[in-house]
């Protein structure tokens, strides 16, 4: 062997791995102004949007499945695949109709069948799938295009369970597909939506890559979040995965990007300098910040230990921890639901209102029993949002006296610890730090972590009947002054109780190209109605 | 020689093995679990139980390392948890640009460095040598990302020569293919260089202080023939070496800089593979890692003896 054939060896393995096939295709140059390059929040690491909850997967999936009804900008249910619907007067037989020539991306139609399978994969899965499982007596095609879901007793928030955008959306497949066990990932990406799932092109963690369905027929009505008539005018969305969000500003400010989903708050004074960009809030439902603590173990067994955090904890230094100065982007939340949508209250909320009293927390703290025993603090460092967060826990914790074991760890350990009910010293924990989607806190139906029934419960496990009446209230309530007045009650028995410590409601940025037209604002992007100059 | 390599090539299986053993164990007593974040915040434990035995994660710690070993000697490295792709499709998606990556770098620290070296040794104890080695302490204690973002804001934000993140595939273009790596090459390739540079001065001094090199120059011998013919050749051995111990520098700089830059190489499959718990991928990779760590020493071994003939195996 000799030096030549060294270097020639190299050079022909090192070509090969370099040619083959290792990325996508270029586009034409005339195609640009088709294609929108698009920087999600995170990356699309699965596409079941059923067996994957994460809100990345929920949003890729709109695009490609379409689903029964959609939730609008007014928050309503309307219809979407469905034509029309019928429901008895003792409200317990639901009866829809399917539009006509609704097909699939295989070129198949859509039919009552595929239906059926999909609703009954999605309700093994979903919060309020589960409850109407719980009270079906059949769901059955009646033929191609009607079926019916038959209960044995109402359910008042049917269309409400089958438009809501809450992961997981009851997104309607194939049936060869939906019939997949609902806790195994899905091979196949074939929707009815807008958009066709480019999988050759699918690289997880990089790029994912969406082709205009060119046999989706839209709806008459104007597009309004996930209702309407959903137009593509653009052929092509490429979802490009950027870890690092320095990187992502200057790819949107060099062009090479079209619109970045979240921009970090830290880099959007240097996205608004620059003149080819529009910077607007993304999602006006925003976020809800939360840290929970563990309601099994002592201190925070006791409801007055909880009390005493709640009574000293400020909303505005956990907020300016998140977002920074930018006061726009965030406002006190004496509640758990978002503010601005028909269910908001402040029932109950002085104890967040009220001046911050640390004398009185410690006195109550002391009266909890609480005598210096190291609280477990879980404090995912990979998260900003949680990072934040904690940090501002442990020093609100320290000021209240206490002893605090600040776990910095990632979120990945966060979320396998959490589930553990062992004692703290035990691989347990007493507290952790999370936020919810605005969207998601809407009502109780999808909010899983206002529900305070124990060991059913998220995690903390608090137990509160007062609450739990109330959410029962609220899926029982006939009108909406029924609701509001149900949720109000459940705001102050959480509240009272300390289901969660809410830290306070914040907003995020979205950040696009000025050739870019369309982007409106909401919990998820919609590309329907978004168009693209040169 | 041929059967040197063999033995070699043979010799590496054990390694893979403990590889294999300790990379299984550390990921099996590792906090986390990746049906938790499959299931996401809203699931129930039964969920996560359904998530964690459909996974087959349920199982005692001796079947699941049995059943992976066993698939990994059929040439099968599994499924990834997440994605559903296979591990080898994964890892193939993300060869090229790491590899491209890996191969510009390597190209620029040997055109760049070795050169600086032989010129910082030649002028020993002058500015020139100074500069070369201030150049080399500065290289090597800046972090890859502030090189990165610096070269991105200066090269792509203000002079828009070059782009700012991405690749684009040998398929496309030279060009388009290089423009892509040249900001991610030199932010990497600042440490690289800096350590060749500094191993290549060292070897060149202590080479030009023999017997021969003088006889050389008594000879009349230009001053580039004495140092690029006859001292540097005599010098390569070490500076081989480095750089071949450099390729461990460049895997692990390639994590980052494939984040700085947003190429979709294996260091960033990597740390999603990490956060996510996929298992199987860090298996893989870990492994593929460890092979071509393997792989490169004994080309390293290999190539001693094309520049010196007294190393014979």
């Amino acid at each position: 062997m000799d030096r030549r054939t060294v270097l020639k060896g190299l050079a022909g393995a090192g070509g090969l791995a370099l040619t083959g096939g290792l990325s996508a295709p270029a586009i034409a140059q005339g195609a640009a102004a088709r294609t929108l390059r698009f920087v999600p929040q995170a990356n699309l690491a699965n596409f079941d949007p059923i067996w994957g909850t994460q809100y990345v997967v929920r949003n890729a999936a709109a695009l490609v499945w379409d689903t029964l009804y959609g939730i609008d900008a007014q928050l309503q249910p309307q219809r979407q695949m469905v034509e029309s619907e019928e429901t008895t007067d003792d409200g317990k037989t639901w009866t829809f109709k399917l539009r006509p020539g609704l097909k699939f991306h295989d070129g198949e139609p859509v039919l009552s069948k595929d239906v059926v399978a999909s609703l009954s994969r999605w309700a093994a899965r979903d919060p309020m799938g589960l409850m109407i499982i719980a009270i079906q007596q059949e769901l059955t095609a009646v033929d191609d295009r009607i079926f019916k879901w038959v209960l044995k007793q109402p359910f008042p928030k049917m269309l409400y369970a089958l438009a809501k955008n809450n992961a997981p959306c009851s997104f309607i497949m194939p049936e060869r597909i939906a019939k997949t066990d609902p806790f195994k990932q899905i091979t196949e990406y074939v929707g009815s939506g807008p958009m066709k799932f480019a999988k050759s092109e699918w690289v997880p963690g990089a790029k994912s890559v969406f082709e205009k369905f060119a046999d989706y027929v839209p709806r008459q009505e104007k597009a309004s979040w996930l209702a309407g008539g959903k137009r593509m005018l653009i052929d092509r969305v490429e979802w490009i995965v950027m870890p690092d969000p320095a990187t992502a500003a200057a790819a949107l400010q060099n062009g090479e990007v079209d619109w970045w989903e979240n921009p970090i708050a830290d880099l959007v004074p240097v996205l608004k300098k620059n003149k080819n960009i529009n910077v607007d809030i993304g999602d006006p439902l925003g976020n809800i910040g939360s840290f929970r603590m563990n309601h099994l173990f002592a201190p925070f067994n006791d409801v007055r230990a909880r009390r005493a955090v709640l009574m000293a904890l400020s909303q505005e230094d956990y907020m300016r921890a998140i977002v920074g100065d930018d006061t726009a982007l965030w406002k006190p939340l004496p509640g758990f639901f978002t503010p601005d949508t028909p269910l908001y209250s402040e029932m109950g909320g002085e104890i967040l209102k009220s001046k911050r009293d640390f004398d009185a927390a410690k006195k109550l703290l002391a009266e909890s029993g609480y005598s210096g025993q190291p609280v477990t603090c879980l404090v995912a460092q990979d998260q900003p949002i949680t990072k934040a967060q904690g940090d501002v826990t442990a020093d609100l914790l320290k000021k209240l006296g206490m002893n605090v074991d600040f776990v910095a760890t990632d979120w990945g350990t966060v979320g396998s610890r959490r589930a553990a009910k062992t004692p703290p010293g035990q691989g347990g924990w007493n507290m952790f730090h999370s936020w919810h989607a605005g969207a998601d806190c809407i009502t109780p139906a999808s909010y899983t972590a206002i529900r305070a029934n124990g060991d059913k419960a998220w995690f903390g496990w608090p137990t509160s009947p007062g609450t739990e009446k109330e959410v029962t209230a609220w899926f029982d309530a006939k009108n909406l002054d029924e609701e509001k007045a149900a949720v109000g009650r459940l705001n102050k028995a959480a509240l009272d109780d300390v289901v969660y410590a809410p830290t306070g409601f914040f907003l995020g940025y979205t950040a696009w190209r000025k050739n870019v037209s369309g982007i409106t604002k909401g919990p998820l992007p919609f590309f329907w109605g978004v168009a693209k100059s040169a | 020689m041929l059967s040197y390599i063999l033995r070699r090539i043979v010799a590496t299986l054990p390694v893979m093995a403990i590889v294999a053993l300790f990379v299984f164990s550390l990921l099996y007593i590792a906090p986390g679990d990746p049906a938790v974040v499959i299931a996401g915040d809203q699931a129930s434990p039964e969920d996560v139980e359904r998530i964690r035995q459909s996974l087959g994660l349920d199982r005692p710690f001796l079947i699941q390392f049995g059943s992976w070993v066993w698939r990994i000697l059929h040439g099968d490295l599994g499924t990834s948890i997440f994605t559903n792709l296979p591990v080898s499709t994964m890892i193939g998606q993300r060869l090229g640009p790491t590899l491209s990556l890996m191969i510009v770098t390597l190209l620029l620290t040997i055109v760049v460095a070795v050169p600086l070296g032989v010129v910082a040794a030649w002028k020993a104890g002058s500015l020139i040598d100074r500069v070369i080695m201030g150049f080399a302490v500065f290289g090597f204690s800046l972090p890859v990302f502030v090189v990165g973002y610096m070269l991105a804001y200066i090269f792509a934000l203000e002079l828009e020569w070059l782009p700012v993140q991405g690749y684009t595939s040998l398929n496309e273009g030279f060009w388009p293919w290089l423009e892509n790596l040249i900001l991610p090459a030199i932010a990497l390739g600042c440490v690289y260089i800096a350590l060749v540079a500094r191993i290549t001065r060292a070897a060149m001094l202590e080479v030009l202080q023999q017997d021969y090199i003088r006889t050389a120059r008594a000879k009349g011998l230009g001053q580039g023939g004495i140092l690029f013919i006859h001292a540097l050749k005599n010098a390569a051995v070490p500076i081989v070496t480095v750089i071949g111990i450099g390729i461990a520098l460049l895997i692990g700089g390639a994590v980052v800089t494939e984040s700085v830059f947003a190429i979709p190489g294996l260091g960033r499959l990597t740390i999603d593979a990490i956060l996510r718990r996929d298992y199987p991928v860090i298996q893989g990779i870990v492994l593929l890692f460890s092979f071509v760590y393997v792989l490169v020493n004994l080309m390293i071994d290999v190539i001693y003896t094309l520049v010196d003939p007294r190393i014979r195996y």
